[in-house]
């Protein structure tokens, strides 16, 4: 487990349904304080790829590894199986469509997790889901709902129920494209607020501008394959393939 | 000839005091139906859950019996299963069954393989991404049912209990047929001595009515304020 291996590193990842082949041979890897966000048109495997390093899902072949440790394998032996359920919330995943719980309050949904899962005392649980509640800019609606919020505050929730965790690593999977753009604002600024702070996460998003500006590294996928991978702002100043460039012009006017 | 019958309709005297006059003993017979439904929708739901169990079940086996319940009893008239358990069931074990035990069997177990369906909708109500999210969160298969499916699920699935409980209070009235005395079968006793059909059996269906109608009409509002959520 030296330093310098990524934090969570997706390995030659190939994904079938089926005789449909959704992943080929996907290679990703995310280091501490990266910010890697993945780009692509529809149906291109983004969140299956999200997914498999989420361990929702198992890859077809290839595996995925956190700090040295493969966690996910085409049928898992016992000792990989192991290593994921102990890495399990050190990755955080925020849905597209939010999946809070509908019947807790808000409060509830940021405490459930702690407690269960890391036997935490509930007032350290409490104490911890109300700074993040506040964090989120959301500290008056800690009693409230989820049906009772809007989209935008929804996901906010969200992304505190998975930081209540205190994941590594937090998985993104277009986080605001279910959002009307004036909510998508308070979101994005959320999680601009989280890469300011180091924290490591990976990004699918159709918001461009998020990807040019916040993003570390800007990866292109396209029917199953990461066709381009560039630092920050490069891949949109200079893509270097055809089908990158095809894909980019659809936001030009944005 | 239809005036004549016409006429005769027109001069019917009605003696509505004759169902007045046995009103305790008809009243006794509705706090026995109300009293079968209740402990028979409490079996079924225990039934249901078995039947439910038995169809999500691992073994092939096992399914394969869960699965072969529901087709029987959702194929086959319910007043035949009542009498089959009434006149069979003691055949075959050789033990006599009273009335009342054979109805409340009968309709549990109809009932039942109504309410497994009602479970697993109630269940697959529940989006898969809430479970997912609990996944991603750590919480293990178990927690994950308990605290996010379960509690969700059986909220989906109160307003259909609470109709099978209604259908209940109608079926029970089948046991008449096997002489167990809830209300149905105090009529046919009553009209059989007061010659008067018509009063009596126009009571009861008012009864039932008066009993049924609100409830189906709370369930649907409740069901509609479930759905809003
Ligand atoms: N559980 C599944 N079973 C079968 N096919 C699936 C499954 N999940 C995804 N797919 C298929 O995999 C392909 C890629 O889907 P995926 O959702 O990963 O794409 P995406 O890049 O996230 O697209 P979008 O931008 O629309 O969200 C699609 O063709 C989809 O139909
Ligand atoms: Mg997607």
């Amino acid at each position: 487990m030296s330093s310098t291996a990524p934090l969570i590193l997706a390995d030659g990842i190939t994904k079938r349904f089926g005789a449909n082949q959704v992943l080929t041979r996907v290679s990703l890897d995310v280091s501490e304080r990266d910010v890697v966000c993945v780009v692509g048109p529809s149906g291109s495997g983004k969140t299956t790829l999200l997914r498999c390093l989420a361990l929702l899902e198992e890859p077809s072949e290839g595996r995925v590894v956190m700090q040295g440790v493969p966690i996910s394998t085409p049928a898992p032996n016992k000792q990989v199986k192991a290593a994921g359920r102990a890495v399990r919330s050190d990755i955080g995943m925020v849905f597209q469509h939010f999946n809070l719980w509908p019947h807790m309050s808000v409060l509830q949904n940021l405490i459930e997790a702690p407690i269960r899962v890391k036997k935490m005392p509930r007032d350290e649980a409490v104490a911890i889901a109300e700074a993040l509640l506040k964090k989120v800019d959301l500290s008056d609606k800690r009693d409230a709902y989820p049906a009772r919020l809007s989209g935008g505050q929804q996901q906010r929730v969200a992304i505190a129920r998975a930081l209540a965790m205190s994941p590594k690593v937090l998985l993104f999977d277009e986080a605001t494209s279910a959002l009307d753009p004036e909510l998508r604002r308070e979101v994005l600024a959320v999680m601009r607020q989280l890469a300011r702070e180091g924290m490591t996460m990976l990004v699918v998003t159709h918001e461009m501008g998020f990807a040019r500006h916040v993003g570390t590294r800007t990866v292109f996928m396209d029917r199953g394959e990461i066709v381009e991978a560039a630092p920050g702002a490069a891949f949109f100043d200079a893509p270097q393939t055809e089908r990158a460039k095809r894909f980019l012009q659809q936001f030009e006017d944005e | 000839m239809g005036n004549k019958r016409d006429l005769s309709m027109f001069k019917y005297q009605f003696r509505w005091d004759t169902v007045w006059g046995s009103f305790d003993f008809l009243m006794g017979g509705l706090q026995m139906t109300l009293v079968i439904s209740a402990i028979t929708l409490v079996l079924a739901m225990l039934g249901g859950l078995i039947i439910a169990l038995l169809d999500m079940s691992r073994f092939r086996v096992l399914r394969w019996i869960g699965i072969s319940i529901g087709e029987v009893v959702r194929n086959t008239p319910i007043l035949v299963q009542l009498l089959w358990v009434y006149y069979v069931l003691p055949i075959v074990f050789g033990v006599r069954i009273e009335a009342l035990v054979a109805l409340i069997i009968g309709l549990a177990l109809y009932q039942a393989s109504f309410i497994s369906e009602v479970y697993r909708s109630g269940i697959q109500s529940v989006p898969k991404g809430h479970r997912e999210a609990a996944q991603v969160l750590g919480l293990t298969p178990f927690q994950s049912f308990n605290r996010i499916v379960l509690p969700q699920a059986i909220r989906m699935t109160l307003p259909p209990l609470a109709s099978n409980f209604v259908q209940l209070i109608k079926f029970s009235s089948l046991g008449a047929v096997i002489s167990v005395s809830e209300i149905t079968r105090r009529g046919m006793e009553l009209s059989a001595t007061n010659f008067r059909p018509l009063e009596t059996f126009t009571f009861i269906a008012v009864v039932y009515f008066f009993i049924c109608w609100p409830l189906a009409m709370a369930i649907r509002f409740w069901e509609r304020r479930l759905q809003a959520r």
